[in-house]
């Protein structure tokens, strides 16, 4: 056997087939992009230390990292706002983390998404994930941070780059591939399929995928899954909430900071589950009045609420935009945060 | 770092440009190969590299030392203080809180309200591993098996040697220092060899134990739930599987990675799945290990010259201090006295009822021991003591209502590479990879090899640490 000859073939047939996949995942949609992961989270929680009191930083769940474009929200202010907000979380652990572990005394925005938000602290999914970034941030080792820094050029040359940490049922790794084959029915049917709907650059602006807004299937998919977690979710608790936010705000304040809370739209079905099931005046407006703070909801304001959003939870990019804009135009008004801007 | 990361990669192009350049001498390439295996374990925790600079010099002076002394009582000394540092930080860094939980638990039972603050203890990144490879050489050194090391700079680079510093194979210092002593070079089949060792390993890591068995094995045992008996079968094979390819394939990595440099590692694993009783199992898994407690535990404890029950004993007790080896818990320690028991019992079975090995009762052998495996396995994987005993009633089918969590395809998904396993361990019992690999054609280990290529890009790694790197 000649094993010089076994490598060279080994080199040109992996290169080979690595290329093919590579060429069938982009025909199929795929595009290289950044995995949002802990580690992208933690390079900007890094930033936290280095902010001015003029500075910004966006706190929640999804609906915030959509709706709310670092770009236009730059190109309003002067200031390009840090975005630690994380899909599927509540802000309070986060928010917690600033105010005791820094010194940041700039402006907070909370996205309140209702039923991530309103949710016992301490507790369940939408606590244990932004706890899980807070610990990889404390806890990243040198060769976590070099690995992550080597892989953002990869991922950002190679479609076939598309495992996620959120897990994606469109992921196309070998585990996410093997995992996605059914058969028979031995289980009950569990939640469907969640496939991945927008794409984060190097500071982790989103922009949704074009399909969400043009294929009524793919965002029927999307909307299905809200259905599910509906259903199975807790019911919302106020008082644990307030009780928490309170000192929070208090201490914060206390070094000069300023704490903002946002509601963003919803429509459709998830927006009636919201009506029903969390209304605004026992949870949003009995939060706000009892810690004392502002809050804007997008049904207050004309400029705000015209929005659909495709999957009725998050805005189209381009909505999104338009929406930041319409928002910074607000704040600014009210003087709730600074301009760098001198025309 | 680990094998299965883009630093590694980074990391290793740059030792390999260096070891090969001509602008170092071998002294300096040596000097090279130890501050990459401080860079090695530091890019994990700086801080802890001074626990292996420590080890280090503790057991230099006390090899030079042993070396030199001639006093019975003197010599002794100087083993029992490497001991006691090598232990000692085993103890404390390992055990600490292991230790402190069941002293706070007896005291409790004993009537005194104790409540202890849990110590906040990191666990260095293998120190089993590097507290016994030390051990052996201080030990070796004392029993006067072992001649001292020439320099520092080879004993320091032994000690730290990056490419088994973490998770093994543990090297005896004969088969490694002396390597050190003379320049060393791969040869181009050599180096070759070495990459596809290392392919293989990354391979069996990545796509085999992470990306096609952690998901179920990880389902079934963090479920709190009572489980159908096929579940927590399909949980426990899927464990059994996870952990061969992460610490074979760890293995495979370091005998590779070292290979590249012209260095000699021995193996570690020989297709334990296909082993016909727990004696030829313990041939055949962590070989390093296995012979490291047989020599310095086992035969110290009076090994077989001392009559059958002090056999047992030393048996049992070796396999329970192995098991604890593993873990600082009382579900390792059981895992160990299950693996003692096999051995005792297959002592007493052999002198009972000579069988004669042959291929058809070889392989029901083979499944029975297997099978037995799996169940110690349980001990091994589950968090705790319910856990562990709601799976094995559940894997004795006590509970035919038991919550079923896997599909179809997951079942099956496990069943095919378990099986798979399981019969290339069969198939492979009595040769090696490298002696089949030479009577394949060329071009057959070149696609293999470019179809293993493939699925570790396929199954993009994210970078999972090694199991054994807990040990």
């Amino acid at each position: 056997m000649n094993l010089k000859k076994s490598l060279w073939t080994a080199v040109i047939l992996g290169f080979t087939f690595v290329t093919i996949w590579e060429l069938y995942v982009r025909s199929k949609g795929y595009v290289s992009e950044l995995d949002d992961n802990k580690a992208l989270w933690a390079i900007q929680r890094d930033k936290v230390d280095d902010l001015a009191s003029d500075d910004v930083i966006l706190l929640g769940s999804s609906r915030v990292h959509f709706n709310v474009q670092l770009n236009e929200w730059e190109e309003s202010t002067g200031i390009r706002p840090l975005m630690l907000a994380s899909d599927g979380t509540t802000p309070t652990p986060i928010f917690e983390e600033i105010v005791n572990n820094t010194n940041f005394s700039g402006t907070v925005l909370i996205g309140v998404a209702p039923v991530l938000f309103f949710s016992e602290p301490g507790k369940g999914f939408m606590w244990d994930r932004p706890t899980k970034r807070l610990k990889h941030f404390y806890d990243r080792t040198y060769a976590q941070r070099t690995n992550h820094l080597l892989s953002i050029p990869l991922e950002r040359s190679f479609a076939f780059l598309n495992a996620s940490e959120e897990e994606w049922a469109d992921d196309i790794d070998l585990k996410t591939l093997v995992g996605n084959i059914s058969v028979g029915n031995r289980l009950p049917e569990g939640r469907p399929p969640f496939n991945n709907f927008g794409f984060v650059d190097g500071d982790r602006n989103v922009t949704m995928f074009e399909k969400t807004k043009t294929d009524t299937a793919f965002a029927n998919g999307i909307i299905k899954v809200w259905g599910y977690g509906w259903d199975r979710r807790p019911g919302p608790v106020l008082e644990p909430v307030v009780s928490y936010y309170k000192p929070l705000i208090a201490k914060f304040k206390e070094r000069g900071g300023n704490v903002i809370f946002l509601r963003s739209p919803s429509s459709g079905g998830n927006r009636e589950r919201e009506r029903n099931d969390i209304p605004r005046a026992d949870f949003w407006d009995s939060f706000l009045e009892q810690i004392n703070e502002p809050g804007y909801h997008f049904e207050d304001y004309d400029s705000l609420k015209h929005f659909t959003c495709p999957e009725e939870s998050h805005l189209f990019t381009p909505d999104a935009e338009i929406f930041t804009k319409e928002i910074v135009k607000i704040l600014l008004a009210d003087k709730q945060i600074k301009t760098r801007n001198t025309n | 770092m680990l094998f299965n990361s883009l630093s590694f990669v980074v990391f290793l192009i740059i030792v390999l440009g260096l070891y090969y350049s001509k602008i170092l001498n071998w002294s300096g390439k040596k000097r090279m190969l130890l501050l990459a295996s401080y860079v090695f374990y530091g890019m994990w925790n700086p801080p802890l590299v001074v626990l292996l600079w420590i080890s280090t010099v503790v057991d230099w002076t006390a090899g030079k030392k042993l070396a030199t002394l001639t006093s019975p009582s003197k010599r002794k000394m100087w083993l029992l203080l490497s001991m006691v540092v090598n232990l000692g930080f085993l103890a404390f860094f390992k055990y600490g809180n292991f230790l402190l939980e069941n002293f706070t638990n007896l005291v409790n039972t004993i009537g005194w309200d104790f409540q202890a603050k849990p110590m906040d203890i990191i666990l260095p990144m293998g120190i089993s591993f590097y507290t016994f490879q030390t051990m052996s050489y201080t030990i070796d050194m004392y029993k006067g098996k072992q001649e001292r090391a020439k320099t520092f700079l080879d004993f320091a680079l032994y000690v730290t040697f990056f490419p088994q510093l973490v998770a093994g194979p543990i090297v005896r210092a004969k088969d490694l220092i002396t390597q050190f002593y003379e320049p060393k070079k791969a040869t181009l089949n050599q180096f070759i060899w070495g990459l596809f060792l290392l392919t293989i390993g990354i391979f069996q890591k990545v796509v085999l134990a992470d990306a096609l068995l952690s998901s179920t094995s990880d389902k079934v045992f963090d479920s709190a739930k009572v489980l159908h008996g096929l579940d927590a079968w399909m949980g426990t094979l899927a464990f059994s599987g996870q952990i061969f390819f992460d610490f074979a394939g760890y293995s495979t990595c370091a005998i590779g990675i070292a290979l590249m440099l012209g260095i000699i590692l021995p193996d570690n694993f020989k297709y334990p799945y296909a082993a016909v009783g727990f004696s030829d199992l313990w041939r055949r898994w962590h070989i390093s290990l296995s012979s490291w407690l047989r020599d310095y535990l086992y035969i110290p404890l009076g090994g077989n010259r001392h009559g059958i029950t002090r056999m047992y004993v030393a048996l049992t007790l070796t396999m329970l201090l192995g098991g604890l080896w593993h873990g600082a818990a009382w579900t390792f320690v059981i895992w160990g006295a299950l693996h003692g028991t096999y051995l005792v019992v297959e002592r007493l079975l052999k002198k009972l009822i000579p069988i004669k090995i042959n291929v058809w009762n070889g392989v029901l052998l083979a499944l029975l021991t297997y099978t037995l495996v799996n169940i110690t396995w349980v001990f091994f994987r589950a968090n705790d003591f319910d856990s562990a005993k709601r799976m094995i009633s559940s894997m004795f089918y006590l509970h035919p209502d038991g919550e079923k969590i896997l599909g179809f395809a997951e079942i099956g998904k496990v069943g095919i590479v378990i099986l798979g396993l399981f019969m290339c361990h069969w198939l492979m019992r009595n040769t090696s990879m490298k002696a089949v690999s030479e009577k394949l054609p060329s071009w057959v280990l070149g696609v293999f090899w470019a179809c293993l290529f493939f699925f570790i890009c396929l199954a993009q790694g994210s970078g999972e640490q090694f199991i054994y790197f807990q040990f």
